[in-house]
């Protein structure tokens, strides 16, 4: 499992289809069968997506939340002989999710997160209900080709992360995109092992977070990309050296101004352990670094990681205030590998929604803001650009993309692979109904982690595919050739009629 | 109001008013947009002689990673007319108007349009420069040629400026001074353009001083305007870190001007646009767009229109706040919340430094002023050089204080490589304001050497202990060399292996020696120690106990005797056999007699090449840093983490100059090593150590401790900003100061002794578990040494406010014995007193204390006013809040906590 990134090509690994964890998955419909059924087996002949399964004579509707309902081309209940089948919308799936992750997204994204690819018909799994950012942008693609040419992988959607030609280490991911930062406090160890093998998997990274690093990431420690916040828990020089990607996180574009938080509550013993602090209190964060106040002060932070570990990758996790250029190229500057900016639409956990609707700047202006500030400077293909912060879908990462950044990180979207709701529950205490954002020794036995490993794995398999597709219709054999292409986007709001 | 006073408000507007035509065209301010910099390096220095450019060269060099070379400039203040080309009386009367000429042939426009129909020109000449820009190392961009004018402004000028303005009850000078204020600013409006173009601006039109400035590093400046050999009194410097932008331009750097002062900066402000709107209600605008030139139209606002004392001046830019105003005496809380009323939005909020260079020609003497913001986020160090020569020293870091000394050392043998007294200020306090001014006062008729003094804000005068004299090594002393007979009777310690001795018989030397008799039993030393490893090792024990201890040095300088240590026992380091020896077997250099084996080996930056593992005998890698770069690949503390892999357990370092990282990148196994240190350390010394023993002799800087894990640091000195931030465990001791913000979000368990203060938000969000049961603590002694080495009681434990703010774990045991601290310095925590077995915890570590400092636990801490007093009265407890260990609910479920 512990693949060296730096090496040539990585396969990619197979798609095991992974169902839901839970008895009654959630889908967008509902069919009913009234008793009038004949068990003719008829719709289990039409359904293309194995709704209905028919054993020992029986027919039953046992697979809902796979309907694609009017979008069927041939739907079972027009073609039941004796009109025993009706369909309907599931009511629950309009009470999950919100506007930037409406059901249908959720939805999708586990559908993707169960079978490696994009829902077939019926689900909006491309943009969100928001009615700004990336939910009013469109990729303008060119008709899709009659024939429809085989899957040829020899498209590249990997990216470099060291481009400034030191002596810190090569690394290439294959896919465009590495996991955020989720502390182990913040969530359980279970999804925490589950992205961290998944990104391993993938030939990819994930974040610890700032809630230290615990030991059973160790096996996967060159997946592994380490933080050193503000609050600066659990962190040691053994950690720092343990990795190949340093993550300074100076603020979160779901709360700037403010450091972390982690609630009382989810501070038990294990996560005080991990942090060596106290149980039952709240950790704060401090906002921002004591000892970092300015540009030079930031370069002398970089310095002195680069002196614990020197062949570490450095990234800079910046929030996007209006002046987010500046703060790029000084980072540049100061020795960083990576500027990952954060914008305002991301954050779960106890962000604060007065920050999260209100301060930052919505990454589509961040990203091209900076794109083109490092390329006036002469810098931008010397810094690898990550963007992050409601980043849901393949096609957010291609339109991030085209906007200027190089890749993308991830966060809610790993989380609703593992089937979350979007309940909002993690910032009010340690019981998350699904067990993913909890410290709570009963609710994190709802989760395995090969299961959830699985689950991210294929979500971002379908990205892939999904990127892919995209790129073929562009005509472009690598994903970096969309780097800043913003002539491939359209914005409702300023379509020209 | 008195009639005075509505006289003086009278002219204030007058003056302001006047300043409505220079705007009346300006942008309106929602289009501002201000230039972009982070921090920057910044270094100023006043001595009582006027000394030559040469020596502002080193320590701007040494900033060189505090900046990036996109904008360097330097201020020099009080000249010597002679070097000048014009006689005493123009140069302390006329206006020195130097102007920097971007674009080639528009001189006589500007002297056509700006300086002939004005100014009666006492003398002119474009400044002497290098011919090729190019021939300097690393300048990129061509400087701008400068011309220099000795002006007065025209009688029948000044008369109608006057009368227009109905300044007729104003002194005529302050008239004229306002005229030149507002010719510099029409003439930057016609030349100069932020945002267009850019052909010609005003360096500086103040008396007796200016500046110069030039796209790149400010010894750069020094270089191509010849100054090396160029006098003045003030010089300051600054290496400017802008983040902004391919085009570059000399007219960003510092310093800025007002009219008489110089200002350079380090931090940002995050109310820039607010105190441009201040300044525009009083008819001022911004032409160069950075917060630089901002503070310093404030700083000329209130001194020259406003005509406030000094005192209110710094008292409008960092306002005394919370606590310590409330320390204030009630008549000046009275004017303080009068001025701050007035001018708060005016007041820079963020972090920043000021240094100012300024000429109070009123008073007849030149000012070196540093400043530092309320909440002192930026650093700074103040230090004072008495004797022959004194200089006053301003500094972002410790060590470009040393470089000026050194290099001030090296042409004028009476200055120290040594400072008598370093500080920092505590911003916006009621002790010393969080600002110092070095006054170089005329005195009599010699015009050429100054009186120099240094007070706070507040007036208090910090001086050196009177009556000691110091080392002057051009004088002639007389050796008594009486054939193989030593002249002082050291054997014996070396014989029996006792450093202890050796220090006491130098330490009670002192008393009757003279200073000669000091460096021959240094010499005699030095002998010995290259006598063989225990030999040596007693020597080196025995001067660095030297260089760590306090005691009464009687009738000579601590400087001058810290001074002949350090090169002692740098003398002493550098006679060690080199790494290369090894390497190139069979042609050994003869740095060691042959019969003497010893496992020690030096490194230093031309023998890194031979760097390798030690062989079966060698067991201390010593370094001489003084050559290796601050940071980066090449830097001593990354060889030395090499070192540690390639099997080296033992370090010594020396010759230090702002290096930083050291200790950093063993990784956890580190037990068992020890690191010490000589020389100016640099930041972050020992961020992050897990295992090894670290001992700074000497002062250490910022940042020191981050994520400390485990492991010993001993500070022979004091220590600078965000000392052990996240710290793990870990023992530390501080023989002095921690400065602001030490042990924030420190867990754990870290064990820490500080013997003197820190000046704000000790151990904030401390969540260091339970002292008792394993968790961290601090011990907060409150004490300092007198000038003879004496321990005795600070003013207060502890200054500032925020003490143990928002803590959940851990305790902070003060001594304080006569309940000095209060509830309201603290902020969620809760003072008890102490019991048992809190001092059966702290005694291990005071004992430890005792033995690295000489701070006696009976002697100096349990004993108060001479009486002997029982540790529970003379120690109090600062402990979280224990009601909220158990407020949340649902926690029993965990169990205890």
């Amino acid at each position: 499992m512990n693949l060296n990134s730096n090496s040539t090509r990585k396969e990619l690994p197979e798609v095991v289809r992974t169902p839901s964890r839970f008895r009654n998955p959630i889908g967008k419909y509902r069919l009913n069968r009234t008793t009038d059924c004949i068990g003719c087996g008829k719709c289990v002949e039409v359904c293309a997506y194995g709704v209905h399964e028919i054993k020992r004579g029986l027919v039953l509707t046992k697979n809902h939340y796979l309907c694609v309902g009017p979008d069927c081309p041939r739907p079972c209940y027009d073609e039941c002989p004796v009109q025993a089948l009706s369909l309907r919308k599931n009511p629950t799936f309009d009470a999950i999710g919100d506007l930037r992750w409406p059901p249908d997204l959720l939805v999708s994204t586990w559908y993707m997160a169960e079978t490696g690819d994009v829902p077939p018909a019926s689900l909006e799994y491309r943009v969100g209900a928001s009615g700004g950012g990336f939910d009013r942008m469109r990729l303008a693609l060119p008709p899709r080709q009659v024939k429809e040419e085989p899957e040829n992988e020899e498209i590249d959607v990997g990216i470099e992360l060291n481009r400034r030609d030191d002596n810190a280490h090569r690394i290439r991911i294959e896919v465009p995109f590495y996991g955020g930062g989720m502390s182990y406090g913040s969530v359980s160890i279970t999804p925490m092992l589950s992205r961290i093998k998944a990104a391993a998997a993938l030939g990819t990274f994930c974040s610890t977070g700032e809630g230290g690093y615990p030991d059973e990431l160790k096996p996967y420690d060159d997946h592994v990309i380490t933080q050193v916040a503000t609050g600066l828990f659990g962190v040691r020089e053994e950690t720092i050296q343990r990795v190949k990607i340093v993550e300074f996180k100076y603020a979160q574009g779901a709360k700037p101004g403010l450091g972390g938080h982690l609630l009382g509550d989810k501070v038990t013993e294990g996560v005080a352990r991990m942090r060596e602090a106290v149980v039952g209190y709240p950790l704060f964060s401090p906002f921002p670094f004591h000892s970092v106040y300015s540009v030079e002060d930031h370069k002398k932070h970089v310095d002195w990681i680069k002196a614990i570990n020197p062949l570490a990758l450095v990234a800079v996790k910046v929030s996007t205030p209006t002046d987010v250029d500046m703060v790029a190229v000084g980072s540049y500057y100061a020795g960083a590998h990576i500027v990952h900016l954060d914008g305002s639409y991301g954050g779960t956990g106890a962000a604060p929604d007065i920050a999260k609707k209100n301060i930052a700047m919505p990454i589509e202006y961040a990203v091209p803001k900076v794109h083109r500030f490092l390329q006036d400077e002469g810098v931008r293909d010397r810094i690898t650009v990550i963007a992050s912060g409601g980043i849901r879908t393949p096609h957010d990462v291609a339109k991030i993309i085209a906007l200027g950044a190089d890749g993308v990180c991830t966060g809610t979207a790993d989380l609703v692979a593992l089937e979350c709701v979007r309940c909002h529950n993690c910032e009010s205490g340690r019981g998350c109904a699904r067990g993913i954002a909890t410290t709570d020794p009963e609710l994190m036995e709802l989760m395995e982690v090969e299961w959830g490993r699985r689950r991210i794995v294929n979500l971002f398999l379908a990205w892939r595919k999904e990127l892919v597709r995209i790129l073929k219709r562009l005509g472009m054999k690598s994903i970096r050739e969309l780097v800043g292409r913003t002539d491939c986007l359209v914005h409702l709001d300023y379509m020209k009629r | 109001m008195v009639e005075g006073d509505m006289e003086r408000a009278e002219q204030i507007k007058k003056i302001i008013r006047s300043r409505a035509e220079l705007i009346k065209d300006a942008p309106p301010l929602c289009f501002q947009k201000r230039e972009e910099e982070g921090g920057c390096g910044v270094t100023g220095f006043a001595c009582s002689i006027p000394v030559r450019g040469k020596h502002i060269f080193e320590p701007s060099r040494q900033m060189h990673n505090r900046g990036n070379g996109r904008g360097g400039g330097i201020a020099a203040m009080g000249f010597d007319n002679t070097m000048l080309g014009v006689s005493k009386e123009i140069l302390d009367d006329d206006y020195i108007l130097q102007i920097a000429v971007l674009e080639t042939g528009i001189e006589d426009e500007i002297e056509r349009r700006f300086i002939d129909p004005f100014f009666r020109v006492d003398f002119s000449e474009k400044i002497p420069s290098v011919e090729d820009y190019r021939d300097i190392p690393g300048l990129e961009v061509r400087p701008p040629d400068v011309w220099r004018y000795f002006v007065r402004v025209k009688e029948k000028v000044l008369d109608s400026f006057i009368s227009e303005n109905q300044m007729d009850a104003m002194e005529r000078r302050h008239a004229e001074d306002e005229f030149v204020y507002q010719n510099s600013f029409r003439l930057n409006k016609t030349f100069y353009d932020a945002f267009g173009k850019q052909r010609a601006f005003v360096l500086s039109h103040g008396r007796n001083f200016f500046i110069l400035k030039i796209v790149g590093y400010a010894e750069q400046v020094v270089q191509y305007y010849k100054l090396d050999d160029f006098k003045a009194h003030i010089w300051i410097a600054h290496q400017r870190y802008p983040t902004k932008g391919r085009v570059w331009h000399p007219a960003g750097a510092h310093p800025f001007i007002g009219l008489n002062e110089a200002l350079v900066h380090n931090g940002d402000f995050a109310n820039y646009h607010s105190v441009v709107e201040y300044l525009r209600q009083r008819n001022i605008h911004p032409l160069f767009l950075t917060d630089t030139e901002v503070s310093v139209l404030l700083f000329d606002l209130y001194s020259r229109t406003y005509g406030y004392p000094l005192e209110y001046v710094i008292e409008a830019l960092a306002p005394t706040m919370e606590r310590d105003f409330d320390q204030l005496p009630a008549e000046r809380q009275e004017i303080y919340r009068a001025i701050q009323a007035t001018h708060i939005h005016g007041s820079p909020d963020g972090p920043w430094f000021f240094i100012i260079a300024r000429n109070d020609m009123r008073n007849s003497r030149f000012q070196l002023i540093g400043i530092t913001d309320t909440s002192m986020l930026r650093p700074q160090v103040f230090a004072l050089h008495d004797g022959q020569v004194k200089v006053g020293l301003i500094c972002s870091e410790k060590q470009a204080i040393d470089a000026t000394l050194r290099s001030l050392s090296e042409e004028d043998p009476r200055v120290g490589t040594v400072a008598d007294l370093y500080w920092n200020a505590r911003g916006g306090s009621h002790t010393d304001g969080g600002a110092f001014i070095f006054n170089l006062q005329q005195d009599g008729s010699n015009d050429m050497e100054r009186h120099l003094s240094c007070v706070g804000k507040f007036g208090r005068m910090i001086e050196v202990p009177k009556g000691q004299v110091p080392y002057l090594p051009g004088r002639v002393y007389y050796m008594l060399e009486d054939g193989e007979q030593e002249r002082f009777d050291i054997s014996e310690f070396f014989e029996l292996q006792r450093p202890d001795l050796l220090f006491e018989y130098l330490k009670n030397g002192i008393r009757d020696w003279d200073y000669a008799d000091f460096m021959d039993c240094l010499g005699q030393i030095k002998s010995w120690a290259l006598k063989g490893d225990a030999h040596f090792e007693v020597a080196v024990s025995a001067i660095t106990r030297m260089i760590d201890h306090r005691y009464p040095t009687y009738d000579k300088k601590r400087r001058s005797i810290l001074q002949m240590l350090y090169q002692a026992i740098e003398t002493i380091f550098r006679h060690l056999p080199c790494l290369e020896d090894e390497a190139s077997a069979g042609q050994q250099r003869p740095r060691v007699s042959e019969r003497t084996r010893t496992s020690y080996r030096l490194i230093d930056w031309e023998t890194r090449q031979f760097f390798r593992g030690p062989s079966y005998d060698e067991k201390v890698l010593v370094i001489d840093a003084s050559l290796f770069p601050p940071e980066g690949d090449q830097c001593d503390s990354r060889l030395m983490a090499e070192a540690f892999f390639r099997g080296w357990r033992r370090f010594i370092v020396f010759g230090l100059r702002g290096q930083r990282f050291h200790g950093c990148g063993f990784g956890p196994s580190s037990g068992g090593v020890r690191i010490d240190i000589y020389g100016s350390s640099g930041d972050y010394l020992g961020s992050g150590i897990d295992g090894l023993s670290i001992y700074v002799h000497g002062n250490g800087q910022d940042q020191l401790g981050q994520i400390i894990k485990s492991g010993k640091m001993v500070i022979y000195g004091d220590t600078g900003q965000t000392f052990l931030y996240g710290a793990k465990g870990g023992e530390v001791y501080v023989m002095g100061n921690a400065a602001g913000r030490p042990l924030i979000n420190a867990v754990g368990k870290p064990r820490v002794v500080i013997n003197g203060t820190c000046l704000d938000y000790l151990a904030e969000s401390f969540m260091a578990g339970d002292p008792i049961n394993g968790g961290g603590f601090v011990v907060l002694n409150g004490v300092q040494f007198d000038h003879d080495g004496r321990v005795v009681p600070q003013p207060t434990p502890y200054p500032g406010s925020n003490l143990f703010s928002l803590a959940s774990g851990g305790a902070i045991y003060v001594r304080d014995p006569f309940k000095l601290i209060e509830e309201e310095q603290l902020n969620g925590g809760e003072i008890v007193p102490l019991e048992e077995k809190d001092w059966d915890l702290i005694l291990p570590y005071l004992k430890e204390n005792e033995k690295l400092f000489g701070i006696s636990i009976d002697r100096d801490l349990l004993r108060v006013n001479g009486e002997q007093k029982n540790p529970l009265q003379v120690y109090r407890k600062v402990r979280p809040p224990k009601e909220h260990a158990f407020e949340a609910d649902g926690l029993e479920e965990w169990g205890k906590v």
